[in-house]
């Protein structure tokens, strides 16, 4: 494989293809890079990871985007602990200021700018930069790659991208000044690049570049990036669609195909004579490869696919399956108030190294019998497998998968079927005996030999046709009303895919807009956009009061106000109750039918109660 | 003398004495750091007491490490905690006041997401905000809860408290089987009120072991949830008595509502009446005889004496009131109660912080959330500095400074003080407001500071004086936006609030800031008659009241009013007549309105021309609020109080 092999980037030689992408962890310490980071990348070096960019650095103290945010600073002792713990990879500092996208709720301080323009997310004025300012920002990116290449790292990234202050200056839509930064956009980049070339001597100068702002009324738009790289002095370019109104374009959840940025990245790699890389959404090895192929990329940038499996690369070169990332976004996407440390829903030890356990193996030879071949079943009888257990696994149902085979039905969702498949995989390969349409009885577990765990599920609240009837289509024909208590992505993905159908469908919430908890995917605006063009009327701020004769009698949560709307069928999206058949006091069980919930715990859980046994 | 008769008198609470009636009652701060109390928190406590406040109750101590619902919270289980606790009674106990410690598990009000743990509740109902379906607790796992409380009681017993309370009221696994709504059991922990207050008076006693008879031990109900089938007075009542009749509770504290559904009445804003939640304490205090506390938005001594003396309560809980002003006790027994720095109840800075995981700040209070870190001294001593604009960042740098000993000239071109601040409290609703402006006129003149109004300034004249720093305050203009062209009657909230003109008919607002602003003038226009429509480009009008706890009162009133709300469309034109075209941003499609005024709520542009004309000047000059960039109150004030500390 091309994507294996080692790959020589200027005076260095990266062991593969293979990036790993800066991106939020919230695993700092302070602003400082903790050990947490260190263990964390640590192991996407060890899997065989070619470019470590680590997490963006904040160049200047002007700049303190989220309260983790590391400060390049601060940073020295964590860079050089990151390049010994992975000596096989090219580490690179990613080096950034947010300017007006940044957050002035921790430094209390005003945000910088190239003009007066409101963040479109944040609807804070920022303050305009004077000389004094923009001297401090190309000071700052300088002495940060000085204190980065001290460290020992191989070079820095220059953050021109998503939340970038130089993106900024390069945009119409944020920069409107009369100076010289103003009627030439790129000055300050190329000022940027010039200082930071001068400090890092033979290091590799990396640029991460937004190519495309979605804005093309007065945004960056490919053409400019096209005219633009070839007058910047960079080694490594990566491209990426970033700007102020362009929200999850940089990194989508699975409504946006894999590798979606290919042809953008092969148009600019035509204008520029640095090595480009491919960033976006690419989480498949064969994908990759391809893409490489075409020529349209030098390396690919497969940042979530390591958060899933930080063996990606040893695996595909050894040929064995990874553990694929599902573009879900539940897990790896932090940017949100309360700090979420980076994590994955199929590997929950990721942003957790220090703190949960590896997956051990051995030779226990024990017999344990798991109830139940969703996502909790399968990780606690993978992980037994391994730990060298005599592992039965049991399914009422014809399928494995569990609750994953009915919400990958759901519009965007299908990706999700992967993990439970490499779940069921894995199992096969390591020997678990697995037996479907087979339902356990009490007297069974009581006169099992071994351990047994259960991970049997959950069932719905009310009776009525739920979520999962829904996606598997197993609805009477007529108008439809999606009863979203959550806020999560069931009910979203219910309401596109009967609208798809061709379905009269209107979502109800308590909330003032839908999908509430998608704000930590990045799909939360996107979702409303995405149903108010598929048609489908938000019942906002309601609550379902009754139901009769095809119609629904609705309350406005404030003013207690009713109306009624047209539906003849009800479909419940909230929350589920666990399946306690089985259960009796001081059983191990995992998942749902501890308390329904995500992929997240259900692994997690089968995986703690594997080692439980 | 005081005439705060009844506030000032002390009371015994069990086996304490407090020496009046004024609690700093526990609240979130977001102080700790890697689940322990920091030095922050011991700085902040410690400012309180020495402002004379009669007990403190620190936020809450998770008893179990099931329960993490929020990043920074107080991991009281874990035995390393003591020493920060030391750190924090000894601080307060140099100024002889109590404190106690609050001891929690938010039960069923809780996420995962830190804990990695399922949350633990009575029963499997999802909380309504985290929204996760919690794990049924189990009767070892109940066990579990209980010994919780009884180890982190220990924890504080080694911690040097006088003492602990249980939150019981708001957010919390007692509430969780207190409340009908949320336990559905059916066995010995649920169904009758005996059943459902059987973990609390397993609490209740586990902790009293540990306390013994010196340190106090106090309960905080909810008096009524305000959620449908939740827990109303009545069952309050049988609570409260119930645990009198332990011989074990030393006092019963009171709140109103549940932190994750009915928020915006526990922490009401100014547009909840002051004094509205003392129903509750009132119907306790008639059913038991140990000492009950009231809480609700009191803002000043007066109202809280009052309440006392109509037999409300026995304690008044005064927790913003003391955020804005830790000399709020000190004050009132001086008799200089006039001199308090009275809270807005704006909620921004305090309430506002802690749902977004930030600490614990106040817009009026620069100080607050920073008592720790002490303040550098003045440079050079009694500089000569002239503050340019009187809005709450001139007023609030001329104060600084001249506390630190600078002699300080304010210079206003307007006859009066305040800048914006008077304009948007001229709306009825938001009155209080003006409060911040009020206060720091009043410090103003305390602290010597000279005052010139209608005083028009230019950089000449500055240059000509020649003092030793300048400090720009001159504020932000509306600027009309782009798509308005020159149409006379599409004007700025600014202009119709100041009275620049009078909209009638049909009115359009266009809410690009997503504050009060617009909210604030669309309900001004529809009290006049005005037919008024908000329209944002963003998913929610107002978007931001939701951080201050008013989107739920304003939705309520706008319905009153026949305010109508349209969201996701942005301005592309507006023609005479007037004929705007709103584009729906998610579908593309245009929409058009006909109206007979515009108001737009949209950013203003910075008043920075003097600012500029300095920019030679041989003197410091410092340039602070929105004529840097123009934001809201709180950053004012802050650039103000650091402009003039800086000098």
């Amino acid at each position: 494989m091309q994507l294996t092999a080692p790959v020589v980037l200027g005076a260095r030689t990266a062991p593969s293809r293979v990036v790993f992408g800066p991106h939020e962890t919230n695993l700092a310490r302070g602003r400082a890079l903790s050990d947490k980071h260190v263990a964390y990348y640590a192991e996407r070096s060890a899997g065989g990871c070619g470019v470590i960019v680590t997490e963006t650095a904040s160049v200047h103290e002007s700049d303190w985007p989220y309260e983790r945010a590391p400060l390049a600073g601060e940073c020295a002792h964590g860079w050089s602990a990151i390049v010994a713990a992975g000596p096989s990879s090219l580490v690179l500092a990613s080096l950034g200021h947010t300017g007006g996208q940044g957050s002035s709720a921790y430094s209390q301080r005003s945000l910088w700018a190239p003009s007066a323009v409101a963040d479109a997310v944040s609807r804070e004025l920022p303050q305009v930069m004077g000389p004094a300012e923009i001297g401090c920002v190309i000071t700052g990116f300088a002495e940060a790659a000085v204190l980065a290449m001290a460290a020992g790292c191989a070079g820095v990234e220059i953050e021109a991208g998503d939340r970038s202050l130089l993106r900024q200056f390069l945009s119409g839509i944020t920069n409107a000044r009369d100076d010289g930064y103003g009627s030439d956009k790129a000055l300050l980049l190329r000022q940027v690049l010039t200082a930071v070339r001068a400090a890092i001597g033979d290091g590799l100068l990396a640029l991460r570049l937004s190519c495309d702002e979605l804005a093309p009324w007065a945004g960056v738009t490919p053409e400019h990036a096209v005219a633009l790289v070839p007058s910047l002095d960079v080694d490594l370019l990566t491209v990426v669609r970033a700007g102020p109104y362009a929200g999850s374009a940089y990194r989508p959840d699975a409504h946006i195909e894999e590798g979606f940025n290919l042809a953008l990245c092969a148009q600019v790699k035509e204008a520029t004579g640095a090595q480009v890389v491919l960033q976006g959404s690419v989480v498949t090895g064969a994908f990759a490869e391809q893409a490489l192929a075409t020529g349209g990329c030098d390396l690919v940038e497969m940042t979530r696919a390591q958060i899933a499996d930080p063996a990606l690369v040893r695996k595909l070169r050894n040929g064995e399956a990874p553990r694929p990332c599902v573009l879900c976004n539940q897990a790896c996407r932090v940017r949100d108030a309360r700090n979420p440390i980076v994590s994955c829903i199929g590997e929950p030890r990721s942003g957790y190294e220090l703190t949960e356990p590896l997956v051990q193996q051995g030779i226990s030879g024990r017999q344990v019998l798991v109830i139940g071949g969703g996502p909790a079943g399968l990780e606690c009888a993978r992980v037994l497998a391994l730990s060298g257990a005599d592992v039965t696994l049991r399914e009422a149902s014809p399928r494995l998968g569990g609750a994953v085979n009915d919400a990958s039905l759901g519009t965007g969702r299908s990706r999700l079927r992967h993990l439970t498949d490499w779940l069921a995989a894995e199992c096969l390969r390591l020997g678990v005996t697995i037996q479907v349409d087979s339902p356990v009885t009490p007297a069974q577990i009581t006169s099992s030999p071994g351990a047994v765990v259960l991970a049997t599920g959950s069932r719905p609240r009310a009776d009525g046709v739920d979520a999962r009837a829904a996606l598997r289509g197993e609805l009477p024909a007529g108008s439809v009303l999606v009863l979203d208590t959550v806020g999560g992505p069931v009910g979203v993905s219910v309401a596109e895919k009967l609208a798809a159908e061709g379905r009269d469908v209107r979502i109800v919430t308590q909330d003032p807009i839908v999908g509430t908890l998608l704000s930590l995917t990045g799909d939360l605006a996107d979702c409303n956009t995405r149903l108010q063009r598929a048609g489908v009327q938000r019942e906002l701020k309601s609550l379902l009061r009754s139901t009769s004769g095809g119609t629904a009698l609705l309350e406005d949560v404030w003013t207690g106000t009713q109306r009624s709307v047209p539906a003849e069928v009800v479909v419940d999206c909230g929350h589920r109750l666990p399946s306690e058949d089985l259960y009796v006091t001081g059983m191990l069980r995992a998942g749902d039918c501890v308390a329904p919930r995500t992929i997240l715990e259900a692994v997690l859980e089968g995986r703690r109660r594997a080692a439980d046994v | 003398m005081s005439k705060y008769t009844h506030l000032l008198t002390p009371l015994r609470l069990g086996p304490l004495t407090v020496s009046n009636r004024v609690v700093f009652s526990a609240h979130l701060t977001n102080y700790a750091q890697g689940g322990m109390p920091t030095e922050q928190h011991a700085a902040y406590y410690a400012a309180r007491a020495a402002g004379g406040a009669g007990l403190i109750i620190t936020e809450e101590h998770s008893t179990h490490l099931t329960d993490w619902p929020y990043e920074k919270l107080i991991h009281g289980f874990d035995p390393k905690v003591i020493p920060g606790y030391r750190r924090i009674t000894d601080a307060v106990h140099a100024h002889g006041v109590p404190i106690l410690a609050q001891l929690n598990h938010n039960g069923g009000q809780a996420s995962s997401m830190f804990s990695r743990l399922p949350v633990w509740a009575p029963s499997p109902i999802p909380d309504p905000l985290f929204r996760e379906v919690p794990k049924a607790l189990e009767h070892h796992e109940i066990r579990s809860v209980v010994d919780g409380y009884a180890q982190v009681a220990e924890h504080c017993l080694a911690g040097g408290f006088d003492g602990v309370e249980l939150q019981c009221s708001h957010s919390s696994i007692v509430r969780g089987f207190l409340s009908p709504a949320t336990n559905t059991r059916t066995d010995v922990y649920g169904g009758v009120l005996e059943n459902r207050a059987r973990l609390l008076l397993e609490i209740v006693a586990a902790v009293r072991a540990v306390l013994g008879p010196s340190k106090a031990l106090g309960v905080r109900l909810c008096g009524d949830e305000l959620i449908e089938g939740g827990t109303r007075i009545d069952e309050a009542v049988a609570v409260a008595q119930m645990c009198e009749a332990t011989g074990q509770v030393d006092y019963i504290n009171t709140s109103i509502g549940v932190a994750t559904a009915t928020l915006y009445m526990i922490e009401a804003s100014m547009q909840v009446p002051p004094g509205y939640a003392m129903f509750i304490p009132s119907a306790i205090r008639e059913a038991v005889s140990i000492p009950v506390v009231g809480v609700g938005r009191f803002k000043d001594p007066v109202q809280a004496d009052r309440a006392l003396q109509a037999g409300q309560a026995d304690l008044i809980g005064v927790v913003r009131g003391q955020i804005a002003d830790p000399d709020f006790v000190r004050k009132a027994r001086s008799g200089s109660a006039q001199d308090i720095r009275t809270c807005l109840s704006c909620n921004q800075e305090c309430v506002g912080r802690m749902g977004l995981n930030r600490w614990l700040g106040c817009i009026e209070n620069p100080r607050t959330g920073r008592e720790a870190v002490a303040l550098p001294l003045p440079g050079r001593r009694s500089q000569r500095v002239l503050v340019v604009g009187g809005g709450p960042a001139g007023l609030q740098a001329a104060v600084t400074a001249a506390e630190r000993g600078h002699s300080v000239t304010l210079l206003e071109k307007l006859d009066r003080l305040g800048g914006q601040v008077p304009v948007a409290a001229s709306v009825p609703s938001r009155a209080e407001f003006l409060d911040i402006t009020r206060n720091l006129v009043a410090a103003a003149h305390r602290v010597g500071v000279e005052v010139k109004l209608s005083h028009h300034v230019n950089a000449v004249d500055l240059l000509a004086d020649a003092p030793d720093a300048v400090i720009v305050a001159t504020g932000a203009v509306p600027h009309k936006p782009w798509w308005a062209g020159d149409l006379e009657r599409v004007v700025d909230v600014r202009d119709v609030l100041e009275g620049h003109c009078s909209p009638q008919g049909r009115v359009l607002v266009v809410d690009e800031l997503g504050f009060h602003q617009a909210t604030s003038v669309a309900e001004l226009l529809a009290d006049r008659g005005c037919s008024v429509e908000v329209a944002t480009p963003g998913m929610v009008v107002g978007q931001d009241l939701g951080i201050t706890l008013d989107l739920e009162t304003w939705n309520v009133k706008a319905d009153a009013k026949g305010i109508t709300q349209t969201t996701d469309v942005v301005p592309m034109g507006a023609v005479d007549g007037i004929t705007v075209t709103l584009q729906h941003h998610p579908t593309g499609t245009d929409v058009v309105r006909t109206v007979d005024w515009v108001v737009c709520a949209v950013q203003q542009r910075a008043d920075d021309a003097l600012f500029h004309e300095l920019a030679d000047a041989p003197f410091r000059v410092e340039r602070i609020g929105d004529c840097l960039a123009p934001r809201r109150a709180h950053a004012a004030v802050i650039e103000g109080h650091r402009a003039a500390v800086s000098l």
